[in-house]
């Protein structure tokens, strides 16, 4: 139930604010799009997606572990359950522990936040499961590390230098630690796979890893890795938005230069 | 099975949505109250945390597993701080204030510190002139880090204006497409888990 508190004196009573009229209108674009897209994948048409190198290297990722009969190391970032980052991953996560499963490979995931680490324990507990094999799921593969960074960091490098993985994946929202996660990775000589929605931390993965994912491509990953028809519709409708922004974006500017600058004071988000 | 759960995401992301349409007081008191059961459901989910520590560490010591006594000094850590801090708390003057201050404080400082090797380490892999785009890379970062300092200003006056520019439009010009697209990329993510066509988070594939 809700209680009532101390309210500042000027009691706001509107119900609507109109200076957010403008992320209301570009939600439900993005709903109409979604929407319509769903229903042409449900009617059976088909979504291309362009091949992201990123994912398709996972599958040599997890082979190469196999083969080599070493750990892979997954780690989700330093995101919470608010980031939308983490949640990408654990979906990503997933699909990875479900090949890992069927290959009969080993996973480490060194988690930073405690609820994140219970619901990707929880995810990976049941993708070993649907590959038929709930009894080969390590208990203690999901754990907890640390919820202070540069501690966090200190864990997973040792990790990396004392069990040499074959594989790293670093998939997630990553800050500062970016780095020192992706040198150390690639001083042991692991195959390095990173994706992440901060711009500040994408050059350094660029730079440390053989292949990263670039913003969105991480949102789009777990549709990508499933490849389910109704999944993919939601990449298209991305793409359509992104049209969309493209097209509102040059006539702002043009309508701008002849001198009318409402539309591009619309779009100016408070 | 899964429909209760995912009802209740439903209501609850529907509900965070139109509640930042609406400024209205007792709106906003429930977006607030919402807000700390977040911090309540951590705090549990930290119980879970220490335990998910301590039983993997103990498998490390109890199978001998490289690098063993790093895990037994964890967990001797884990019960000393916790059990200082339930018996003196963590103000000001506490033994686990003074541990915070004197040990972990610093230590994360150095490590802070080690990240400007890491960059010259990653920074000389990135810019070997390997192909045209790694050139231009090269050679883009070599006149950024001569307008950033003093000589580059004695060279040429208009140095420090040209990687003003740089920063300014190339740049940001990339960062605004990658930004856009996270955007779009996050509420797309958003909307899915919302309306139940994302269901991983709950242990499930589609």
């Amino acid at each position: 139930m809700v209680r009532s508190r101390h309210m500042p004196e000027a009691l706001n009573t509107d119900l609507f604010d109109p200076t957010r009229a403008n992320v209301l209108v570009a939600l439900l674009l993005f709903l109409t799009f979604l929407f319509i897209n769903i229903l042409r994948a449900k009617k059976g048409g088909t979504m291309y997606i362009r091949p992201l190198p990123g994912l398709t290297a996972l599958d040599e990722a997890i082979g190469r572990a196999t083969e080599m009969g070493k750990p892979i190391l997954y780690m989700p970032g330093l995101g919470d359950m608010s980031e939308v980052g983490t949640l990408a991953s654990i979906t990503i996560m997933g699909r990875v522990a479900r090949k890992v499963a069927d290959l009969g490979t080993t996973m480490q995931v060194p988690c930073y936040d405690p609820v994140v680490m219970t619901i990707m324990d929880g995810v990976a507990r049941q993708a070993y499961r649907e590959s038929g094999r709930p009894d080969d799921f390590p208990p203690g593969s999901v754990h907890y590390v640390s919820a202070q960074q540069f501690a966090y960091v200190a864990a997973v490098t040792g990790i990396m230098l004392r069990e040499r993985p074959a594989a790293n994946i670093y998939m997630g929202t990553f800050y500062a630690e970016s780095l020192f996660l992706a040198e150390t990775g690639n001083l042991t000589g692991a195959i390095q796979i990173a994706g992440c929605d901060k711009v500040t931390q994408l050059p350094f993965f660029v730079c440390a890893c053989d292949y990263t994912l670039l913003g969105e491509e991480l949102f789009a990953a777990s549709a990508y890795i499933g490849r389910e028809p109704v999944q993919l519709a939601t990449i298209a409708a991305q793409d359509w938005a992104k049209l969309t922004a493209a097209i509102l974006i040059v006539a702002s500017l043009a309508l701008l230069a002849l001198g009318r600058p409402e539309l591009g004071q619309f779009l100016r988000t408070s | 099975m899964y429909l209760g759960p995912v009802l209740v995401t439903f209501a609850v992301g529907a509900a965070l949505i139109a509640l930042f349409f609406i400024p209205h007081h007792q709106a906003q008191v429930v977006n607030a109250e919402i807000l700390e059961w977040a911090t309540v459901v951590y705090a549990f989910a930290l119980i879970l945390g220490s335990i998910s520590l301590w039983n993997t560490h103990a498998r490390k010591v109890r199978n001998r597993i490289e690098g063993w006594p790093f895990s037994l000094v964890t967990m001797a850590t884990l019960v000393t701080v916790t059990g200082l801090g339930v018996v003196q708390g963590t103000g000001e003057g506490t033994v686990v204030y003074a541990i915070y201050q004197s040990v972990n404080a610093p230590l994360a400082s150095t490590m802070f510190a080690l990240l400007a090797f890491f960059i010259a380490s990653a920074a000389f892999r990135a810019f070997r002139a390997r192909n045209l785009e790694a050139t231009l890379l090269l050679v883009t970062a070599v006149l950024m880090m001569i307008g950033r300092v003093s000589i580059g200003e004695f060279l040429w006056p208009g140095f420090p204006a040209f990687t003003e520019w740089l920063l300014d439009v190339p740049n940001l010009a990339a960062k605004r497409a990658i930004a856009i697209g996270v955007g779009l990329g996050a509420v797309s993510t958003g909307l899915k888990i919302i309306l139940g066509i994302e269901r991983s988070y709950l242990g499930r594939s589609n």
